[in-house]
């Protein structure tokens, strides 16, 4: 059996240097424009029936457009509106890029923590901005939570700071380790299932199924808690506590 | 892992910030707008006819009200026509009786003295017939002299002749 981390390589398909960087085009690059054009297709599905009385796909994107904005304006109030488009494109991006990685043949985009970092860097740099905009250098008691003790402050101020920084950081490995095990385990699961035989194989492939459809309800929850946490690291720099 | 060889970090990271670009800029620019505008819309829409109903319901409401009234109103005015036309029939019944009676004690009035006057002529015919009779028997008795015979006959005809009259 072969590594089962193998189908993560990515390899270059068109080679393109500029600038001194590699920016070649590999499968995970590919899949990101075919995300892109998968999330505009839905769109473009919905609003082309434009009605008062929906359709089933204009009724699923109002629906999630309408759980996206009561999730901004729940954690990020009227103001956080700025953000909602950044928002839906996030959530669609990664919900898109974890279905469509579990099809088979295809690169799941969000198994690269290249990729969901950068992400989590987006959402964090932003939050940052917007907390020095709106509040100035008051932003940093964003570091002492509202009723600590004078005396805790040597204590809770590092702890903060470590996990002001750890946000980032968890928010870009959480999703990248679930998409990665997600998918070593029906990789690790297919290959026995192959490896078994017709007598013993049907075990690893009924656990393949299983865990599919375990990785397509994951695939929901991690775009949605990404998402839900990029709302709230955003609508604390926002209303600061 | 595959995921931490950084051959190609420039790439993936450039080619993610251009497809997040066009998409958020996709999404910004053509779908959200319409969507958030439909919501409104629809929120708008269902608000009105919420509000709608409630001011039909309100109307018809007030409708059912101003019936009831109506139908109450109606229904004393009834009320008050029956109750007139009994009294008025019930006068008219008492009015009727009593000139019934009159009427009757009129005519009982008028009977009795009808009878009485039918009575005192019987009794002067009575009278009259008898003196006529009287005087015939004496006549017939004084005319003739007569057997014993005679006279019996005589007496008895003149007495079949009196009853016959009385008869009469």
């Amino acid at each position: 059996m072969e590594n089962p981390l193998h189908h993560f390589e990515l390899h270059p398909l068109i080679p393109i240097h500029l600038f001194g960087f590699d920016l070649s085009i590999n499968q995970a690059v590919v899949m990101m424009w075919v995300v892109v054009a998968a999330v505009s297709l839905f769109f473009w599905t919905a609003a082309r029936t434009r009605q008062l009385v929906p359709t089933k796909i204009q009724s699923l994107a109002e629906i999630s457009v309408e759980f996206l904005r009561g999730l901004v304006i729940e954690n990020m109030g009227e103001r956080g509106m700025r953000f909602f488009p950044f928002i839906v494109t996030l959530f669609f991006f990664i919900l898109f890029a974890n279905l469509l990685g579990l099809i088979p043949g295809t690169y799941t985009v969000t198994s690269q923590i290249m990729v969901t970092a950068l992400f989590a860097i987006m959402v964090y740099v932003m939050s940052l901005i917007v907390g020095f905009t709106v509040h100035g250098l008051h932003f940093f008691s964003i570091l002492v939570p509202p009723g600590t003790p004078g005396w805790l402050l040597p204590l809770m101020l590092p702890i903060e700071v470590i996990s002001q920084l750890a946000r980032p950081v968890t928010l870009s490995v959480r999703l990248f380790a679930n998409m990665t095990a997600g998918h070593t385990v029906l990789y690790v699961l297919f290959g026995l299932m192959l490896a078994g035989g017709v007598l013993i194989g049907w075990l690893p492939f009924v656990f393949t199924v299983v865990v599919y459809i375990l990785e397509v309800i994951v695939a929901f929850i991690q775009a949605f808690i990404f998402t839900i946490l990029a709302t709230v690291y955003l609508g604390d720099a926002i209303k600061l506590h | 892992m595959p995921q931490f060889d950084t051959t190609f970090l420039a790439s993936l990271l450039f080619w993610s910030v251009i497809s997040f670009g066009i998409l958020l800029f996709l999404l910004k620019r053509f779908a959200l707008p319409g969507i958030l505008e439909m919501l409104e819309a629809r929120e708008k829409k269902i608000k009105d006819s919420l509000d709608q109903a409630e001011r039909l319901k309100q109307e018809a409401q007030q409708l059912l009200a101003q019936y009831e009234a109506k139908l109450t109103s109606i229904h004393d005015e009834s009320r008050t026509i029956l109750d007139a036309a009994r009294k008025q029939a019930q006068l008219q019944l008492e009015e009727n009786e009593r000139r019934m009676e009159q009427e009757t004690k009129r005519m009982l009035a008028e009977a009795r003295s009808e009878i009485q006057r039918e009575q005192q002529r019987v009794l002067r015919e009575v009278h009259q017939t008898a003196v006529d009779l009287t005087l015939l028997a004496a006549e017939k008795v004084l005319s003739r002299s007569l057997t014993d015979a005679d006279h019996r006959r005589l007496i008895e005809e003149a007495v079949q002749e009196i009853a016959q009259q009385a008869k009469r």
